[in-house]
């Protein structure tokens, strides 16, 4: 049952899973239940994946999707147990120190769909298309809503002392 | 010279280092003209790039995560499952088939308990309340044949002392009962109870039980089950023994 080739290709995509994960839950422990469980499906579900599909595009897919179910189920409960009662987010020690850079603090307080649009174009050079696929939405639409993230990101990064260099390479 | 503004996809694909030599130029050119644009877009890249550098670090390994350990842990609870779920079908089972083969198992009441119950309600209050009052075997013989049924035997008693004072029907889970009450002018009375056995066809093995201050002794016969009750003091002892000897 258990296929060296997939496992070595999952593999080799943690740290990136990881990664989205954490900024995606924005807790440690979150984020790796979320790796857990993505993991879990994609096992469950290797055979329906299509050839021609990136592997990280379909992995980052089904991380996304399962967080905003999870979420959606959260908020559902929280909604029937009357309080939100929003719990501190535990970081790694690592990340604890990133976030102390405000550019992080800001982009940390974006909505998920945000936080996701930057990682995956930003940071992982995804084609516009791929994530047009993820969030099942036209083209046009990742455009306008990335100029959203985008702008965002940059109103709460604005005033920012640590990150002169706009400024001064003007 | 003014030219039209770049797509958002251009723009963006700017930003993103996905746009190629002619159409790059364009967007520089229509950037240099529009400084405010500008501005935003040299941001979008700053953030961008500062966003590559701080979350490129990467997290500490977690090997928890492997595909091999998650592939165990997935086995492991699916195996739990189907025990859990084959627990469940056990207990279904068992409690189904034992229930099945436990009904009608005493249905939680002793044996001819209706016929003490009709006793306390009746004979304590020495007849008040009954649907026949009558001394009249022979009235009493065919009131039970037609509520009851034909072939019930009302005993004799007159030589144990004893005369019917008259008879109350009981609607019993197995069908029409009557009860015949006798009474020997001291005092004493002595209970006829009679009813159907039911679709279960549950006949009784002779017997008797106490019960709460009363005396039961019940059979079987013909097509009925049958019981005499009296107070279980030492005048009801003898009284049923004198009509279970009679009625038998």
């Amino acid at each position: 049952m258990s296929d060296p080739h997939i496992d070595d290709a999952l593999r080799t995509m943690l740290p990136r899973l990881r990664r989205f994960a954490l900024w995606l839950a924005r807790d440690i422990h979150a984020a790796d239940d979320l790796v857990q469980s993505t993991v879990e499906r994609a096992l469950a579900r290797w055979h329906t994946r299509r050839e021609e599909e990136s592997l990280r595009a379909w992995l980052f897919s089904i991380m996304y999707r399962q967080f905003i179910d999870g979420k959606r189920r959260a908020n559902r409960y929280a909604m029937l147990l009357g309080s939100l009662g929003r719990e501190e987010p535990t970081w790694p020690s690592a990340e604890r120190v990133a976030v102390a850079y405000s550019t992080l603090a800001g982009f940390a307080s974006l909505p998920a769909e945000q936080r996701s649009l930057l990682i995956w174009i930003s940071v992982e050079g995804m084609s516009y298309q791929e994530v047009a696929d993820i969030l099942e939405v036209p083209i046009g639409t990742v455009m306008s809503r990335l100029s959203r993230a985008r702008r965002a990101l940059r109103q709460l990064g604005e005033g920012d002392p640590q990150s002169p260099s706009l400024r001064l390479l003007k | 010279m003014n030219l039209t503004p770049p797509s958002e996809h251009d723009i963006h694909a700017y930003v993103d280092g996905h746009l190629d030599g002619p159409r790059r130029g364009e967007v520089e050119r229509y950037l240099a003209r529009h400084p405010e644009q500008a501005d935003e877009v040299q941001g979008w890249r700053h953030d961008a790039q500062q966003l590559r550098t701080l979350l490129a670090g990467d997290v500490a390994p977690a090997p928890a995560l492997d595909p091999l350990r998650v592939r165990a842990r997935a086995r492991q609870r699916r195996t739990v499952r189907w025990a859990t779920a084959a627990g469940i079908l056990l207990c279904l089972a068992v409690g189904g088939i034992g229930g099945w083969a436990a009904r009608g198992m005493g249905t939680g009441e002793a044996p001819m308990a209706d016929a003490m119950q009709a006793y306390r309600l009746l004979a304590l209050d020495h007849g008040v309340g009954m649907d026949i009052t009558t001394g009249n075997e022979s009235d009493l013989r065919s009131w039970l044949a037609g509520r009851v049924g034909p072939d019930v035997r009302l005993p004799d008693l007159a030589d144990a002392g004893f005369r019917p004072m008259g008879g109350r029907l009981f609607a019993t889970d197995q069908g029409p009962a009557a009860m015949v009450l006798y009474d020997d002018g001291n005092g004493h009375t002595v209970s006829f109870y009679v009813r159907p056995p039911g679709p279960a066809r549950r006949f009784l093995p002779r017997g008797a039980r106490e019960d709460d201050g009363l005396l039961a002794n019940y059979w079987s016969e013909g097509s009925h089950n049958y019981a005499v009750v009296t107070l279980s003091d030492t005048a009801g002892r003898q009284a049923a023994g004198r009509v279970t000897g009679k009625a038998i």
